[in-house]
Parts: C-alpha cells; sequence; structure tokens
C-alpha cells in the first residue's frame, strides 16, 4: 500500500519536475526570437509550448539513457527516485531564483546519482555510464553548438553580407519562425523524454514493469509532454533577458545561426540518445554566433557566470538529492517521509511564486 | 552504453555540424535571392528579377527539404 503512494506522488513529483523543466527552459526556445523581434513574446511562448508538447513524440532513446545509464536499476527503489526529483526541483527553483540558467536535465539526473547514492551506496552509480552518457557529451554539446553557429553566420554574412540589411533583416526574421520552432520541438524531444525516464525507472522500481523489459508507457509519453508543454507556457521572463540580451546583442541572423545550431545539435544527440541540457547547446550557439561575427561582441563576463552555474549544477543537485533521501529515511521506510517532504516542498514553493508575483507586479516586463 | 562510445560522439557532432550549416547556407540563398530579386524589379530588370526570384524559391524548398529529412530520419531511427 505504501508503495503505491508513494509511487503515486514520484509521478505526480516528476511530472512537477517536467513542468519546471519547461518554466525554466522557455527561455532557452524563444530567447533570441524575442530579442531580435522575430516574435513577440507571447505567441513565441505559446507556439513553443505546443512544439514541445509534439516533440516529446519523436523519440524515446533518451528516456532509455536516463532510466538506465546512470545507476543500478536494482538499488533504486520509489523514494531514492523521489529524493533525486525533489533535489532537482530544489536546484532548479534556486537558480531560476537567481536568474542563473542552469541544466535541469544535469540537475534531475545528478539528483537521481546523489539520492542513489545515499540510499545504496556509491558502488551503485555507473560510473562510466556517467561520463560516456552525461559528462563528456555535456562537455562536447556546447562546443559543437559555438562552432556551428560561428561557421553558420561566417557563411550566412558571406552569403548576404553585401545585401540591403532591411529585407536581409526582415528575411531572416522569417526564418527564425523556423528555426524557432525546430528548437521547440528538439527540446521537447530530449527534455521531456528525461522525465519518461524517471517515472518508467519508478515503475521498474515498483514492479510494474520488468527491470529486464525496461519500455516507456505509452501514457507516460502522453503525461509528460503535456507537463513540460504546460510548463513552457507558463514561461521565464528572467532568464529570457539574461539569455536574449546578455550574452550578446543580436541581428535577425545571428539569432537564425544559433537556434539553428542549437536545434541540430539537439536533434542529433536525441537520434543517439544522449540527454543533453538545451540550456548548455543554446548558450553555446549564441556564443558561436556572436564571436563569429566579432568576437568582443560576446559578454564573457556573463557567459562566465553561467558556465559557473553549469559546473556547479551536477554536485549541487546530487548534494540536495542525497539529504532529501537521509531526511525521507528519518520517518522510515514507508510514505510518511515522502508526503512530509511533498507538504513541505508545495509550500515553499507556493511562497517562492507568490513572492516573485509580487516583484512582477512591481516591476512587469514587456515584450 | 558505458564508458565513452568515440562513434556515437562523433555521429552527433559532423550530423550536427552538417545539418546545421547545410540549414544556415541554403535559407541564406533563399534571402539573397529575394532580396536581389526585389532590387531587379525596382531596376526594371524582369529576367534578372526572375532569376533571383527562382534562387530564393530553390533555396526555400532546399531549407525545407533538409529540416523535413532530418525530422524523418530522427523518427525512423528512434
Amino acid at each position: 500500500m505504501s508503495g503505491d503512494v508513494i509511487l503515486v506522488i514520484v509521478i505526480f513529483t516528476a511530472l512537477a519536475f517536467d513542468v519546471t523543466n519547461g518554466f525554466h527552459d522557455t527561455a532557452n526556445v524563444v530567447a533570441t526570437a524575442i530579442s531580435t523581434r522575430a516574435l513577440p513574446a507571447r505567441p513565441a511562448i505559446a507556439a513553443a509550448s505546443l512544439l514541445n508538447f509534439a516533440g516529446a513524440f519523436i523519440s524515446l532513446k533518451v528516456a532509455d539513457t536516463v532510466g538506465k545509464g546512470f545507476v543500478d536499476t536494482h538499488a533504486v527503489t520509489t523514494t531514492v527516485v523521489f529524493a533525486g526529483l525533489v533535489g532537482a526541483i530544489a536546484w532548479n527553483i534556486i537558480t531560476w531564483y537567481f536568474g542563473l540558467p542552469s541544466s535541469s536535465s544535469h540537475a534531475l539526473i545528478g539528483g537521481l546519482v546523489g539520492s542513489t547514492a545515499a540510499a545504496a551506496g556509491l558502488h551503485s552509480v555507473d560510473g562510466s555510464g556517467l561520463l560516456g552518457n552525461l559528462i563528456v557529451p555535456a562537455l562536447a554539446a556546447p562546443v559543437i553548438a559555438f562552432i556551428t553557429a560561428g561557421l553558420s553566420i561566417l557563411v550566412v554574412y558571406r552569403i548576404v553580407g553585401r545585401l540591403r540589411p532591411g529585407p536581409t533583416s526582415r528575411g531572416f526574421r522569417l526564418g527564425q519562425l523556423v528555426s524557432s520552432g525546430l528548437l521547440a520541438l528538439s527540446h521537447g524531444t530530449n527534455d521531456a523524454q528525461k522525465t519518461m525516464g524517471v517515472i518508467t525507472l519508478a515503475l521498474v522500481a515498483h514492479g510494474s514493469i520488468p527491470a529486464n523489459a525496461f519500455h516507456v508507457p505509452t501514457w507516460v509519453v502522453i503525461a509528460s509532454a503535456t507537463a513540460i508543454a504546460v510548463g513552457t507556457f507558463s514561461g521565464g521572463w528572467r532568464i529570457i533577458r539574461t539569455l536574449g540580451a546578455r550574452i550578446v546583442k543580436m541581428d535577425p541572423a545571428q539569432g537564425f545561426a544559433a537556434q539553428g545550431a542549437g536545434a541540430a545539435v539537439i536533434l542529433a544527440a536525441s537520434s543517439v540518445g544522449y540527454p543533453l541540457s538545451t540550456t548548455h547547446v543554446i548558450s553555446g550557439g549564441i556564443m558561436g554566433a556572436g564571436a563569429g561575427k566579432r568576437v568582443s561582441a560576446v559578454r564573457w563576463g556573463v557567459a562566465g557566470n553561467i558556465v559557473t552555474g553549469w559546473v556547479l549544477t551536477l554536485p549541487a543537485a546530487a548534494l540536495f538529492g542525497a539529504a532529501v533521501d537521509t531526511l525521507s529515511g528519518v520517518f522510515g521506510t514507508g510514505a510518511t517521509g515522502p508526503l512530509v517532504i511533498t507538504i513541505v516542498l508545495l509550500l515553499a514553493l507556493g511562497a517562492t511564486f507568490a513572492r516573485r508575483a509580487q516583484q512582477a507586479q512591481a516591476a512587469p516586463v514587456t515584450s | 552504453m558505458g564508458a565513452i562510445d568515440g562513434h556515437l560522439l562523433l555521429r552527433m557532432s559532423y550530423t550536427a555540424l552538417i545539418a546545421g550549416v547545410g540549414v544556415a547556407a541554403v535559407f541564406s540563398l533563399t534571402v539573397y535571392g529575394m532580396t536581389r530579386s526585389s532590387d531587379m524589379r525596382r531596376e526594371d530588370r524582369r529576367i534578372a528579377a526572375a532569376s533571383y526570384a527562382l534562387l530564393g524559391l530553390i533555396g526555400l524548398a532546399l531549407t525545407g527539404a533538409l529540416v523535413v529529412i532530418g525530422l524523418i530520419l530522427l523518427a525512423r531511427k528512434s
């Protein structure tokens, strides 16, 4: 009975994480299109939301990697998955509150790794899987996005450099409708699958799915797609400002190159099953598109702050995950621990959002 | 999957690079063709305007084809 209660809590917590993921990552998807005035903010966010939903149905390879690639599935219990999720949500909320782009994906995997290590020991963490499926792709992806965007903008300027700027900008603003859409689709493809992987892992831990027949049920796909779409629709203004204008001022051609490079990298990673961070990739793309025009155009100080957030995410979320698992253990192995932590988390979230809403009313951000 | 799979990483890298730069290049041809076509029309050079418009349309068709083919390949592999 308590196993069923914990499973229900885990599924709702995972979907809540998916909402915060969409909320947190909206900026990655729409910031460049809004900052270059290719799209007004609200329609951009609405379209991104729909495309995130659609993207979640394209592939399931990343869900497989998240479910099987980092921890020993036999060591995972529903409480461990719950603790990992809460660790990730806590880190997402903290970075969102301070306007710092971090990686929701790395927060999720960090939380899961931390809670598994706390519950079953470090040997239950697949170090080579973590290195090969997460850390190395995480380091490589922003560099690939940087190079792709940099080369793209050089090619673009080579072709259109001598044309009248007015029509050229209008052309690339139209192009950004497509590149934004592709980026949103790729985000749904890669990020929604992480939640699918975690829910499926919980179903395996619960015994609803045999460990040797790991597969993502259709209802999990639909629920995860819906959650990320709802989160994306809710938006994340603070991070939009950081990504859209503070890293580098962009023209529409640069925005097109940055988004195109980001979408290409995320879709290529999804096809091989790497759970990438859209934040890492689009930040790399933005910097590449900026540096391709003029290296000094990139505000490297802001970029440095973002890199600090990336480096902190995995260990910080792991620590949070481990702490939540330990705290939950204080209440025994039943459903009491997860229930108490869920109530405390909901209260903390309510207080945070109320405070943010008050601040937003005091200083509204215009589109 | 385990350890570092260089082959997968390489595949991700060149796929992204070719797709990203390729789409940027063919869409730039669209913008180039359409803008030059507009310039030629204003100078009343109709044949040149039509030629540039054709270049723009070919670029647009190639952009659409690249995007659609990429998505189909992704869906098939997964």
